[in-house]
């Protein structure tokens, strides 16, 4: 009896809390709306349920009491909050006046809370009495009793976990298929958005340009990466020096990186001048003005970039192999580069992947090298799906476009972050 | 016979010589590439200490013949963006009031966070942390708008501190991740004993944990301040041209469409904003190292 009604309890809580997100996502239907508010009404059941099997409400001496009035007063500053944003209040209360905006934000959160915190309140108070020599930890117990301060802690974590970055991916995805223009609105007009998405020249010149930057990114910083760091391993000296210099770039963000390399590929004052000056008249190297190159010229200076961070990741890979490996190589007389590429780079493969995901995740980001260094020009030649979405959500007010490309763009993450995620815990667990 | 000669011939390791040619090979290859690396830096450098007229008649690797200041003072105080032409100290203090809040705020709330999921696990702790590690990969394209209206609603939408409260939010899973990493390689038995002298959550973490993690709190500085100074996305979208850091400022200045370009200021505006993430590279050295390394290899 008190194990079901526990249950019933913590999963009635848990389920309007899931119920309350979707309604924040913008699935305003009947029937989620309703739900938080039926599911808390059913805790609050089981919690009289428990207060039954007590035999009364006594605010016992142990601690739980102090839980229970922690709590109550947390339903209080939510019931506070809750008020300020009521007409009536601020009307008596001119000074909220200029705040007005903030609490009415707060509003349905602040109501929520309010009602899931007395709800605890409650709880803890029914437990309290059932167990006042705290005999048998119950389930109500390890939830909102056990290591109270580390839980409280983790707030900030919890609520940029779900309230920042799960209710905003989702309510991002539901507004893609909505006929948002200006404003976001509800209206469901399914696949819409999408269709007219891939049907637009600007989007599929982005995709492409994404897919060569990302294949030769991957491809060349990979390389370069392990090539340097092979060098770097050779016990040379100055390595520091060395270090130091390749990895200077990633401290400069892509704003400096693109500028700088805008400035070196102009081709009236820079490399394509100096070759011109040293004889071959009819050089041309103008890759940030001709379309079909443009895309290689930025590849140029993200590789210029982030190389050095590779090759760290990389160096770092190497100097974790035995170096007994290296002797028995030696030994077998097998020759120093197939000895990297048939024993080191297999070993090497947790390296590889991190290196790889790490990468990838950057790629489909990449956005502000395009704008520091072409602007998305000539034409639309460089352009990058993030660079999509932010001109379609800031500057051409077409939100819904905006919401479907930067989905297709989570899309493309998931694609590459599953798998791997598999294969990184869901593996370890079973092995 | 032969073999003899060869035993008898001298003991121990062969004598490295400098100039082998494998030496040549190998340094040659690393010089050439160092080179590469140094050039933009080099040509930057250049640049922005000459004056126009030479800017326009020589080559952008020679070094300049006459040295000037001005482009540095120019981008500094004057440079516009905009209606604005108050150079680059305006993007410079902007960004220093960003920088500083959101790397302390963002530390002080991950550095809890990962002490608590290190030693106080508790049942459902895991979930949140997966979903905020899984946040890291989420591109910001897909949650921007709705942190924009979120800003907008409590009034703080291209106001600093709205953008300090995006840096925290965005800067968590990362320095949570490092956090809770170095906390869970400090021996269990410390924290043990602690508990057994009646420490309580707080205690803990203030009298054993801080004075503890010194370097990592480094760490923590170093990837926060250059990666928060380095952000150009998040300022753009969330401040207003006043409130512009500095990356942004530099952009606009830069890519401006009017006016005749100043290639020297250009550069020189360029280095101003590179300064600070390459002063903390270089002073930092291996800890910078370190810091993007434990940042992204257990990511």
């Amino acid at each position: 009896m008190r194990e079901l009604a526990e249950r019933g309890y913590l999963w009635c809580i848990a389920l309007a809390f899931v119920a309350f997100v979707l309604v924040t996502i913008g699935l305003d239907y009947a029937v989620l709306v309703t739900a938080p508010w039926v599911l808390l009404a059913l805790a609050g059941i089981a919690a009289v349920l428990l207060i039954v099997e007590a035999r009364g409400v006594a605010l016992a001496a142990n601690r739980f009491k102090w839980y229970a009035i922690g709590w109550v007063v947390a339903a209080v500053v939510a019931m506070g909050l809750w008020a300020l944003a009521q007409k009536d209040v601020q009307a008596a209360w001119p000074a909220l006046k200029s705040f007005r905006k903030m609490w009415n934000v707060f509003e349905p959160f602040a109501l929520f809370a309010a009602a899931l915190f007395v709800l605890i309140a409650i709880g803890i108070l029914a437990i309290g009495t059932l167990d006042k020599g705290m005999h048998q930890p119950g389930r109500l117990e390890r939830t909102f009793a056990v290591n109270m301060s580390a839980k409280v802690a983790a707030v900030p974590m919890a609520f940029t976990a779900i309230g920042v970055f799960v209710i905003s991916t989702g309510w991002t995805i539901y507004h893609s298929f909505t006929n948002s223009k200006l404003l976001p609105k509800s209206q469901f007009i399914g696949l819409d958005q999408y269709e007219r998405l891939w049907s637009t020249n600007r989007w599929l010149v982005s995709i492409e340009n994404l897919a060569i930057y990302g294949i030769c990114m991957l491809i060349f910083s990979l390389v370069i990466g392990f090539v340097l760091a092979a060098l770097m391993d050779q016990k040379i000296r100055f390595e520091s020096v060395f270090r130091t210099i390749f990895l200077y770039p990633f401290a400069l963000s892509f704003i400096v990186t693109g500028l700088v390399w805008q400035w070196l590929l102009t081709p009236e004052f820079g490399v394509q001048k100096i070759v011109r000056d040293l004889g071959f008249e009819n050089f041309t190297f103008d890759p940030l003005f001709n379309a079909d190159w443009v895309i290689y010229g930025i590849l140029f200076a993200a590789l210029w970039q982030g190389t050095g961070f590779v090759m760290v990741l990389m160096l770092a890979g190497l100097r974790g192999i035995d170096q007994e490996i290296w002797k028995a190589a030696r030994v077998d007389g097998i020759p120093m580069w197939k000895t990297y590429i048939f024993i080191v780079i297999p070993m090497m493969r947790p390296v590889f992947v991190t290196a790889l995901v790490i990468i990838a995740a950057g790629i489909i980001k990449v956005y502000d090298l395009v704008v520091a260094q072409t602007s998305g020009g000539p034409g639309i030649a460089s352009e990058v799906p993030a660079k999509y979405v932010y001109d379609l959500m800031f500057g051409g007010q077409n939100l819904g476009q905006g919401f479907a490309a930067s989905t297709m763009m989570l899309v493309s993450v998931l694609v590459v972050l599953i798998p791997w995620a598999y294969l990184e815990f869901g593996g370890r667990k079973r092995g | 016979m032969v073999d003899a000669a060869i035993m008898d011939g001298p003991r121990g390791p062969k004598p490295k010589k400098t100039l082998s040619r494998r030496n040549i090979m190998l340094y040659g290859t690393l010089i050439v590439i160092a080179v590469y690396y140094l050039i933009p830096l080099y040509v930057m450098v250049m640049t922005s200490l000459k004056g126009m007229p030479e800017i326009r008649l020589g080559n952008i690797f020679a070094p300049p013949v006459e040295i000037t200041f001005e482009p540095w003072v120019k981008a500094w105080w004057e440079a516009c963006t905009g209606l604005n032409c108050d150079g680059l100290s305006r993007g410079f203090w902007n960004s220093v009031q960003i920088t500083v809040p959101s790397v302390l705020v963002s530390i002080a709330i991950a550095s809890v966070n990962g002490y608590a999921l290190a030693n106080w696990r508790f049942k459902g702790a895991n979930l949140f942390f997966t979903i905020l590690i899984f946040g890291a990969f989420i591109p910001y394209q897909v949650m921007i708008y709705p942190l924009v209206i979120m800003l907008r609603e409590m009034g703080l939408y291209t106001k600093l501190f709205g953008l300090v409260i995006v840096h925290s939010i965005f800067g968590m899973p990362i320095l949570t991740l490092l956090f809770r990493n170095y906390f869970t390689s400090i021996p269990e038995e410390l924290f043990k004993a602690a508990r057994v002298d009646g420490a309580g959550f707080w205690g803990i973490y203030f009298r054993i944990m801080l004075p503890m993690s010194l370097p990592i709190f480094v760490v923590a500085v170093i990837l926060q301040v250059t990666g928060i100074w380095n952000d150009f996305l998040f300022g753009v979208i969330y401040t207003k041209p006043d409130n512009y850091p500095m990356t942004v400022q530099l952009n606009n200045i830069v890519n401006s469409v009017q006016g005749v370009k100043e290639y020297n200021v250009n550069m020189a505006a360029t280095i101003l904003t590179g300064l600070v993430p390459l002063t903390i590279y270089f002073v930092s050295g291996r800890l910078f190292v370190r810091g993007i390394a434990a940042g992204a290899v257990k990511g």
